[in-house]
């Protein structure tokens, strides 16, 4: 019998490792907005061999685009970003492009969102996180219902493991962006709010095990029957993730360039996810019962 | 059989036919795609593979109605502003020849324009924000070097749009002929009375265009606009004056170009991506499995072509998110599976008769896949109430992939199994992963005392 409750310090504290380090650069703020969220342009410029960056750097201040962020990306491509561009210069940007590279340039996908757009944007992105995890909390709610005053503890660990899995890609992507630049977009919040509907769902396939087997065994007590509960839906968790892992691997690695960091998020959350339902979610039960344990103790101290 | 059985089977046979492109045969006889026709009650779908324009290629703009740009005094609401706005648009884009163009409001203030096929940048543009308000404006006696608007203004909502064409002046300079209609084409006629001999203004969008001197009394309300025009431009202008004038100003507030090239490039990352991620599932499925993975693999088959053609059926626009969403869902729709198949063994292994465990095994296992789907629908749905353009798709493919999962992993494994435990050769334990003698025969659910 594997112990996954008494080691649950060690689980918690791997978590934190996992957190921790993404929540210091989160502060430092590595989470960098794309320009869905705070306005600008994004030319995409496909190259049969891609110039080197100065090349286009030269380009574009050209252009009195001094502000241009330049980077190369997968596919040879060429990723150029700069304030927003008005239509006129969007066609007079492509027209310099071209006339420097010539047919080496495949083409230019340009994408412009204005400031005052993105405001928008953002508020969508809130309003989407709030009315999710409302529904979230009402769908624990409702899978919760037989558990009686039980629930709401349960409900509380749900809760608290979906936090862990929104913590860890949002402290992955702050990392990423700190070193690597890497944006977020309103795909990376679709991302979010996709993995907290699979962490959920995981979390509560284990709990509602851990019902059935402590209704099975009245008098049991808690621990061995969590532990018992996981072991049983291990492998449920295990190659469900593993499926959702092997398809997001597909998808990352030959689907749509424009998907990748999507792909990305979504991998790293389902992992997390599978991780908190197996190591963190029972494991917070548990000592929720402990602590009420002592707590009793001490409230009602023995007549000896 | 049994009558689900028959269920799917029929749903099969018409998820494959719908699948098959189109060009391949028409249905019932003369018609590209489904064509019902019951007294006033018609469809004619035409059934195709919708692709979102990034991966046809073409132009995206998202338009803002700029309400305090209006002159003081107007008072049309904004969403009947909005309504004008999209049916001028729409009557200049059909001018254009743009083949599905898509036009909708978002919100009360905004329009949403794509564009399949429109590489132009600049005309797309042109298109959706040249306000092409004509107006023709008269000497101020007050004072003669400027002008004043009539009382009421003589526009270009006057104007009869078969008499605005492009001509070309002594054989090449290209000029816009317009005419006015009824009572307009009349005061046209009278204003070459009172103005004989003095310049009249036409202005468009508030700017001079050419402010020729009456030099004659017309006699019909036919008049030309004069102006550096190229044969592009005269014709565009053309365009936009028979369309009407937008009845607002227009800002692009966001813009997109994906080229055809590259949306191609899309799509075939996207179909090999999909079917690599297939390929790996199923693998991986009937190595863990055996006989209830390859039975999963079929019913992932099954969904695959029944998704598809529900995609092509309600149609629902393909985009790269939307695939995203579709390959996604293909992992999930395992999910049920795995639950089930996890729940059969244990039953096995508890040492229940095959058929007895593959029916506790559904029972017992359908509370946690309605969970499952509940969770990642309601996500979808919120995704789709409040996203915008890719967040859309990507919700919707993966509430319709997890919708159609529901049922290939509730009705077609459970059926697929059903049958496969009729067949005494396919009854072997080892062949659903379970030891041929089961070790033990304590109770499922009865553990903790063996701990």
């Amino acid at each position: 019998m594997v112990r996954f409750v008494e080691r649950k310090w060690w689980y918690f504290a791997f978590s934190g490792l996992l957190i921790v380090p993404g929540l210091i650069f989160l502060l430092l703020g590595g989470l960098k907005p794309g320009i869905e969220f705070k306005g600008g342009t994004l030319l995409d410029v496909r190259f049969d061999t891609p110039p080197t960056v100065a090349e286009v750097t030269e380009v574009m201040a050209g252009l009195g685009r001094r502000e241009a962020v330049i980077q190369v990306a997968e596919g040879g491509r060429i990723e150029i970003r700069t304030l927003e561009m008005k239509v006129e210069e969007q066609v007079a940007a492509e027209a310099a492009l071209r006339a420097k590279f010539g047919a080496n340039m495949k083409d230019v996908n340009p994408q412009v969102v204005s400031p005052s757009f993105s405001g928008e944007l953002i508020d969508n992105a809130v309003r989407s996180i709030a009315l999710a995890s409302v529904l979230i909390v009402l769908l624990i709610a409702f899978a919760f219902r037989n558990f009686g005053w039980a629930a709401f503890r349960y409900g509380i660990a749900a809760i608290i493991s979906l936090l862990h899995d929104a913590a860890v890609v949002l402290g992955f992507f702050a990392i990423l962006g700190y070193f690597f630049n890497v944006e977020i977009d309103s795909l990376f919040v679709t991302a979010v709010l996709t993995i907290i509907g699979f962490s959920v769902h995981d979390t509560i396939v284990v709990f509602d095990r851990i019902r059935e087997n402590l209704r099975l065994n009245p008098g049991e007590a808690l621990n061995p029957v969590i532990n018992f509960s996981i072991m049983q839906t291990l492998a449920r968790s295990v190659i469900t993730s593993l499926t959702v892992v092997l398809t997001l691997l597909a998808l990352y690695l030959f689907g749509g360039f424009s998907m990748r960091n999507f792909a990305l998020a979504l991998l790293v959350g389902i992992v997390s996810g599978t991780y908190s339902s197996i190591f963190n979610a029972s494991q917070i039960i548990s000592l929720w019962q402990e602590v009420e344990d002592r707590l009793r103790h001490r409230a009602t101290p023995s007549p000896a | 059989m049994r009558l689900s059985s028959w269920l799917v089977a029929i749903v099969a046979v018409l998820a494959i036919f719908v699948d098959i492109p189109k060009h391949q045969f028409s249905f019932p006889f003369n018609c590209p795609g489904v064509c019902v026709k019951i007294g006033d009650f018609q469809v004619n779908q035409e059934i195709k593979t919708h692709l979102g324009l990034d991966l046809q290629g073409g132009t995206q703009l998202v338009l803002q109605l700029q309400f305090d740009k209006l002159p003081p005094g107007s008072n049309a609401t904004q969403s009947e502003l909005q309504t004008q706005a999209i049916r001028v648009i729409e009557n200049r884009i059909n001018s254009l020849g743009v083949s599905e163009p898509v036009i909708q409001g978002l919100g009360t203030d905004k329009i949403l324009l794509e564009l399949p096929g429109v590489d132009d940048l600049q005309q797309a543009n042109d298109v959706a924000t040249k306000q092409a308000f004509l107006e023709v404006k008269v000497p101020d006696p007050a004072d003669p070097t400027k002008y004043k608007s009539l009382e009421p203004p003589l526009t270009g909502a006057d104007l009869n749009p078969n008499g605005v064409y492009v001509t070309f002046q002594s054989g090449t300079k290209p000029v816009v002929h317009f005419e006015f209609k009824g009572a307009a084409s009349d005061r046209w006629v009278q204003i070459s009375k009172d103005y004989l001999n003095k310049p009249v203004q036409i202005t468009l969008d508030g700017k001079d265009v050419s402010a020729p001197v009456i030099q004659t009394v017309f006699t019909s309300g036919v008049g030309i606009i004069e102006g550096n025009f190229t044969t592009k431009s005269a014709n565009e202008l053309a365009i936009q004056l028979k369309s009407g004038s937008l009845p607002v100003p227009l800002a692009v507030i966001q813009s997109s170009r994906v080229e055809p090239t590259l949306g191609r490039d899309s799509v075939n990352r996207s179909i090999v991506a999909g079917a690599i991620g297939l390929l790996l599932v199923a693998f991986f499925m009937v190595a863990y499995y055996r006989l209830p993975g390859a039975i999963a693999v079929l019913a992932l088959l099954y969904y695959t072509a029944l998704t598809y053609a529900v995609f092509r059926l309600v149609p629902v626009t393909l985009t790269l998110a939307g695939i995203a969403g579709f390959i996604l869902s293909i992992g999930m729709a395992v999910d049920a599976n795995v639950l089930t198949f996890e729940r059969l063994k244990e039953e096995l292994r508890s040492g229940k008769s095959l058929r007895a465990a593959v029916e506790e095994g559904r029972r017992r296992a359908f509370p946690s896949i309605l969970y499952s789907n509940l969770a990642t629908i309601m996500t979808a749905g919120v995704l789709f109430w409040f996203g915008t353009g890719t967040v859309k798709g990507f919700a919707l493919t993966l509430a319709i992939g997890v919708g159609v999962s529901f049922f290939t992993a509730v009705v077609v494994t459970q059926m697929l199994l059903h049958a496969a435990i009729e067949v005494s050769s396919l009854r072997r334990r080892r062949l659903y992963g379970v030891e041929e003698k089961a070790p033990e025969t304590r109770a499922a659910g009865a553990p903790v005392a063996a701990v």
